[in-house]
């Protein structure tokens, strides 16, 4: 393959309706919340907020109603989701829950399992985190060293997890480590369903960003007892279940919106009396993230359909981060240090809050050379 | 899946467009054969209704023709035939065979006489203008927006080039016209600049594609320190880079054919042409770019056809305006007035979807 093909989002996908009551909504629940929290973006945690959309119905959206849901589609989510984002909601105590650990545990999990948490994250008072990296494996995944070892009828777990977003207050962990030798690099891997409130024997230390802030924590398993049905999916069957998780973790609007507050930010500060360069500017702020929505709407259309936009998803994660990196550069480039007034105040506490979290976002979910050697090895150029 | 009107458009360009087709246009030479397939194929009618002679596909299946045919480097102004026959079915003038042009018309002054009209004024740039049976284009008369068909062998031509070697030329204009050559238009007096527009964005997505296809080619082929260069991971980091770029275009591309016949109305879309434009122009410099570092030495050269593409991009950025004017138009509509937001501005732009 060398062209790689993005459908168009099908018609009736821009649900009006439904985008103005979550305008409404959350003009009313954030109205006074500062820009300085609102550029946070989904990192900001309020396990309140969450348990408030949850009873509007927008989390676990496309959960079918049984387990909890509201059976609707990718399209529908990716509304509310934008526009979650684009107001800088705090929508981190459901985001990760919402965005994979409820597709995972509905694709690959047991009927208990179903019943017993999904209809949890579908009311917004369930947390997820994600235990994937280790100290000694970040981008090479093989790597993993973690290790669930059959115990009677269940798991006796030792390692050290890292990076583990928002694990201090998480309710669960999706564990992803080594249930068994295995010739294949790839093999021998499982995830496990892991009670972080209930089981012993779990350390979570935090470790602090270079922007002060605690949501990395490192997690440590010692001698850790699992039930067997705490396994999720195959015994073995890690590694593909954790590369189907992705095209869910790459292509939302979190991948290009995580800088929005400062755009809006810098909207508000030259919006009175644009010179040429800042019209232009904002022209091409304006043209790229038209683009990128009509990709990143293109891949949930493909969710939609029932497939797996794996390549689609990094593309729209590598493009999105070279945009929202960019965006300080681009607000430093057409605003000298404004005077001090309350909003040039606000403008200079969100942009120095981007300036120091950019870097993450071409690490978090995947590195850039790691999502372009995804899209090499799907051109079959690896 | 591409559709049948698509398949239709590949076969014929791939049967009739070769290097050589293209190299010879460069030089001057009108590509008979090509253009006579294209008029028997029906395809400059492809985008008006079946009342006026088209096949009746959507706009968006239509306007892939552009795309298509811009991945193929067709020598040829289809596009701009394709535009005209639209701009005259919408005005309900005659549409009549031959390769037929598009170009700017505000330099251009036109005056009611008798029962026909006189028209007068400079044309710069217009594309393929001494190969073609007649010039479309829009002039205002006394606040009425006017299509006006200008046949072209009444009009003395300055002959220039643009940097791919496709005809771009001038014309001082003094004709009179007959009634049947004038007619009012429901459209904004701005809808030539932004077919224009449209036009060169889904031919750079198109041509995008092909540059894109050349370098994994040429990557799996190419054999340097004992292993093809596509080993390299230097080398596929330039692809991968360069596969955002184009699926970026193509998106681009698809959100502003898809939106041409929307309920947003009749035409081309401002906002989604500005952003089209814009970001398939951008795409343009950063591929052409990667594509010659790829080629290495071989790229830059006559013989290989690479720099048929890579001329073109560079060229149909510049054409119908650049990524800094589009860019501007979108900024100052982004800014405007007070009460929207940024973001309202943005998700207010998007076309509302294609039937699937």
């Amino acid at each position: 393959m060398t062209l790689i093909d993005f459908a168009a989002p099908s018609i009736g996908s821009d649900f009006d309706t439904l985008r103005q009551e979550v305008r409404d909504f959350l003009a009313q629940e954030l109205g006074d919340y500062p820009p300085e929290l609102r550029a946070r973006s989904w990192n900001g945690f309020d396990a309140d907020f969450s348990r408030k959309i949850g009873d509007r119905g927008w989390v676990g959206m496309t959960l079918p109603t049984a387990y909890g849901g509201h059976g609707r589609s990718p399209l529908e989510r990716y509304v509310v989701m934008e526009e979650m984002l684009a107001a800088g909601a705090p929508v981190a105590a459901h985001w990760i829950a919402d965005r994979q650990s409820a597709p995972l545990i509905l694709a690959k999990g047991t009927e208990a399992q179903k019943r017993e948490i999904l209809p949890r994250i579908a009311a917004g008072t369930c947390c997820f985190c994600i235990g994937m990296s280790e100290p000694d494996s970040g981008s090479d995944l093989a790597a993993t060293r973690t290790t669930a070892t059959p115990e009677g009828s269940g798991y006796r777990v030792n390692g050290t997890k890292l990076w583990t977003t928002f694990a201090h207050k998480a309710d669960y962990m999706i564990l992803f480590c080594r249930t068994g030798k295995s010739e294949e690099r790839h093999g021998g891997m499982s995830q496990f369903l892991v009670d972080l409130k209930q089981i012993k024997g779990i350390t979570i230390r935090p470790v602090i960003d270079m922007a002060g802030e605690h949501h990395f924590n490192e997690v440590i398993f010692d001698d850790v007892l699992l039930s067997g049905d705490a396994l999720i999916g195959a015994l073995g069957g890690g590694w593909d279940q954790v590369m189907s998780e992705l095209a869910f973790e790459r292509s939302g609007p979190e991948r290009f919106l995580s800088s929005f507050a400062l755009i809006e930010q810098l909207v508000a500060q030259v919006r009175h009396d644009p010179t040429e360069q800042q019209e232009i500017e904002i022209g091409r702020l304006a043209a790229h993230l038209m683009v990128l929505r009509q990709m990143s709407r293109s891949v949930a259309g493909m969710l939609d359909r029932g497939q797996n936009p794996l390549l689609q998803a990094t593309i729209v994660k590598d493009l999105g981060a070279i945009y929202e990196q960019d965006v300080p550069r681009l607000a430093r480039s057409l605003l000298s240090r404004p005077s001090q007034s309350a909003s040039a105040d606000s403008y200079t506490a969100v942009l120095a809050y981007t300036v120091l979290n950019v870097p993450s976002f071409s690490l978090r979910g995947g590195t850039r050379e790691i999502l372009r050697g995804i899209i090499a090895r799907g051109l079959g150029l690896r | 899946m591409e559709s049948m009107i698509a398949d239709m458009a590949g076969r014929v360009f791939s049967d009739h467009v070769t290097h050589a087709t293209r190299s010879k246009m460069a030089q001057g030479e009108w590509p008979t054969t090509l253009w006579a397939e294209i008029e028997q194929s029906g395809l400059p009618l492809a985008l008006v209704s079946e009342s006026a002679g088209g096949f009746g596909v959507a706009a968006d299946d239509a306007l892939g023709i552009m795309r298509i045919a811009g991945a193929h480097g067709v020598p040829v102004p289809l596009g701009e035939t394709m535009l005209a026959n639209w701009l005259l079915a919408q005005a309900g003038l005659p549409l009549v065979a031959g390769p037929h042009s598009v170009t700017d018309g505000s330099g251009l002054t036109l005056i009611a006489k008798g029962d026909g009209w006189s028209v007068s004024g400079q044309l710069d740039a217009v594309p393929w203008g001494r190969n073609v049976a007649r010039i479309v284009t829009m002039v205002t008369h006394q606040g009425a927006n006017m299509v006006v068909t200008l046949p072209a062998e009444g009009l003395e031509f300055q002959t220039a080039y643009n940097m791919a070697g496709e005809p771009r030329d001038g014309a001082q204009v003094a004709l009179s016209l007959q009634a049947d050559q004038v007619a009012q238009v429901d459209l904004p007096s701005d809808t030539l600049v932004l077919m224009g527009a449209l036009m060169r964005s889904l031919s750079m997505a198109g041509a995008l594609e092909t540059v894109m296809t050349l370098c994994v080619g040429y990557a799996g082929e190419r054999v340097q320190f004992g292993r093809p260069i596509s080993k390299f991971q230097a080398i596929q980091h330039y692809i991968a880079s360069m596969a955002g770029e184009v699926a970026a275009s193509r998106s681009a591309a698809d959100m502003v054919a898809a939106a041409f016949d929307g309920p947003a109305g009749h035409g081309p879309v401002p906002h989604l042409v500005a952003a089209a434009k814009l970001r398939t122009g951008e795409a343009s410099q950063n591929v052409a770019a990667l594509a010659h570092q790829i080629h290495g030495a071989i790229g830059f050269t006559e013989e290989h056809s690479l720099h048929h593409f890579t001329k073109r991009l560079w060229a149909w950025r510049d054409e119908f305006g650049t990524e800094r004017d589009w860019a501007q138009t979108l900024g100052k509509a982004a800014l405007a007035g007070s009460s929207d937001s940024f973001w309202e501005f943005v998700t207010g732009t998007a076309p509302k979807g294609v039937a699937s």
